[in-house]
């Protein structure tokens, strides 16, 4: 009987104790437990927004692509190649050219810093025959403002993250519509890589207290 | 008494020379020294600590306003409190109604009266919000002469923003830096900065006390990488949970904002943020006039004050506008990605889904809405 009544009491106490645990329990009541699970259930039902990134993209010249399931704007070429199109000059093929004696070897400038020897030359992207044009590596056409076709030949994960957005950079605004740098548009397609240079910002005072 | 108990006990009984009383004043006018010098040397010690104590317990009973005004005070003190208040109203009354001032000094301290009693730009209305944009852009023309565009607009529903960094492309260039200055209006005397650039060598994982974040060398640098960190805008931001006058906060958008006018400057936010977020003004702010960026926001840009803190906003002037951060702007290698989170087509939420992403002290549970992945 003793016993009993001791049990009695000891659940009274203890959910007592539970419910002024629950009860009293500071912590906010978070709608969410992680912005993962936050940004998935938001945007269940995302209609669209009226911000838009247009405005800022009017003074470029774009053109739309759509590759597998992305479409966005890339800048368009061509009107950036200073002696396109190359047909202006290059009245005949390379083959006819060659045959001319003493003659000035023209784009001596360029020098092909990309890959190496046994990879690529001149020829892996330019056609001798049609050079208003680039070719493929199975001497398919390349329309130069699609140049991207020809990078991805090798550079297909970087191809990849391009689609998506996590590679080129994006012009104008994070708001529809999309428009991405292209390949050639940071990189010079025959020296890809970027050059060192000093930074842009230096700070005096950090420098000075740090002394 | 001892030697050793002298210099403890401060000498209180023996204040027959000294000067102070309770009012503060050392003329003797308040007319209390006499008999505060005759209780000092009658009283005990105990007598004086029981004293001690109680006005300790009067004080604690009483708070805020009570403690200044509630208190006993004879004529001449009170006199002179009321006139120095008096004086301060009077000030802002006569220039506002005086004849011989000019409109633009009268609009002038209209303003700045206004400005002064003005709430917290959390819990203003869209109307609020408008006036007091529009009375700091007149304000700014009356000194200077020049038009600022000062915008108030609010968060957009849909919109979550957040921003992934790419640490095998940013190469160490500082450019974001020098256009988010330049955008930002911060203070060009102290060279504050947001953004933090940090150079880790290779193979050491990412170990920020062993990273120079103050580099002048050309870059990258052999065997480096590089790494950026400013605000993060966490969902669960410990710098607006121990503000005290909640003069900080999270905007729908996302964007942890201050309102410079609402901040006391106690730098709690700055202790309580784990990524060096957060920067002070420990001077007056000054940026050349030409250099001003005039398309401001009123919790982003806009020019700030002596003794408020600040910080990267996302670019809340031109986020909100469609258009991108200006370090996502000036960035030349496409390191730095900026959108919308609730787009499911956006491209952050590609990086998100697609990418190996990490963010910064994740353990601590403060959700930062900035993610670095690498290619």
């Amino acid at each position: 009987m003793n016993n009993n009544k001791y049990h009695i009491k000891l659940y009274l106490v203890s959910s007592l104790v539970l419910l002024l645990v629950i009860s009293s329990c500071k912590e906010k009541e978070e709608k969410y437990h992680s912005i993962i699970d936050k940004i998935e259930v938001e945007s269940n039902d995302y209609h669209g927004i009226s911000t838009s990134s247009g405005n800022y993209l009017e003074d470029l010249k774009l053109i739309e692509i759509t590759e597998g399931e992305h479409t966005f704007l890339i800048p368009e070429r061509k009107g950036k190649i200073k002696s396109y199109s190359c047909t202006e000059c290059h009245t005949e093929s390379l083959k006819e050219l060659k045959k001319h004696k003493n003659f000035k070897k023209a784009h001596w400038d360029i020098k092909l810093i990309h890959a190496n020897k046994n990879t690529m030359n001149c020829a892996t992207c330019h056609s001798g025959n049609d050079m208003d044009n680039l070719k493929s590596l199975t001497n398919k056409k390349i329309d130069f403002n699609k140049s991207y076709k020809l990078c991805m030949q090798c550079h297909t994960t970087e191809f990849k993250d391009w689609k998506g957005g996590a590679h080129g950079k994006r012009l104008g605004g994070w708001a529809n519509p999309r428009a991405s740098n292209s390949c050639v548009d940071c990189h010079n397609p025959h020296k890809p890589g970027f050059e060192t240079r000093f930074p842009s910002w230096f700070n005096t005072k950090t420098a000075e207290e740090r002394k | 008494m001892s030697k050793i108990g002298d210099f403890f006990k401060l000498n209180l009984n023996d204040s027959k020379d000294s000067q102070g009383c309770g009012c503060g004043s050392t003329s003797g006018g308040c007319g209390s020294h006499k008999q505060s010098q005759s209780q000092h040397t009658n009283i005990s010690d105990d007598e004086f600590d029981a004293a001690v104590e109680a006005s300790f317990q009067e004080e604690s009973k009483k708070d805020g306003f009570d403690q200044v005004f509630d208190v006993k005070m004879n004529r001449r003190t009170a006199f002179k409190k009321l006139t120095a208040s008096l004086l301060i109203g009077a000030g802002a009354v006569s220039t506002s109604c005086s004849v011989i001032a000019g409109d633009e000094t009268k609009e002038k301290s209209q303003i700045d009266w206004e400005e002064q009693f003005k709430g917290n730009y959390k819990l203003m209305n869209d109307d609020e919000k408008k006036e007091t944009v529009t009375r700091l852009a007149r304000s700014y023309e009356l000194r200077t002469g020049k038009t600022v565009n000062i915008s108030s607009e609010n968060a957009e529903e849909d919109v979550l923003f957040g921003y992934a960094f790419n640490i095998s492309k940013c190469k160490g260039y500082m450019d974001c830096v020098t256009a988010c200055v330049e955008e930002n209006n911060q203070d060009r005397n102290s060279e504050m900065q947001y953004i933090r650039i940090h150079e880790m060598e290779d193979g050491k994982g990412l170990n920020f006390d062993e990273a120079d974040d103050n580099y002048y060398h050309e870059v990258p640098a052999e065997g480096h990488f590089y790494m950026g960190t400013q605000c993060f805008h966490c969902d669960n931001p410990p710098c607006v949970e121990v503000c005290p006058v909640k003069a900080t906060w999270q905007e729908d958008d996302g964007i942890v904002v201050i309102d410079y006018d609402w901040c006391i400057g106690c730098r709690y936010c700055m202790a309580a943020c784990p990524y060096d977020g957060r920067r002070f003004n420990w001077s007056n702010p000054e940026i050349p006039e030409e250099e001003v960026n005039k398309e401001q926001h009123y919790l982003g840009n806009r020019l700030r004050k002596k003794g408020v803190m600040e910080k990267c906003t996302f670019c809340i002037q031109r986020s909100r506008k469609g258009k991108n951060p200006a370090c996502v702007d000036a960035c030349p290698t496409g390191a730095r990605i900026f959108g919308n989170l609730l787009d499911p087509k956006s491209t952050i939420r590609w990086v998100l889904e697609n990418k190996k992403v990490f963010r910064l002290k994740e353990d601590l549970g403060t959700e930062p809405k900035f993610w670095y992945f690498m290619d």
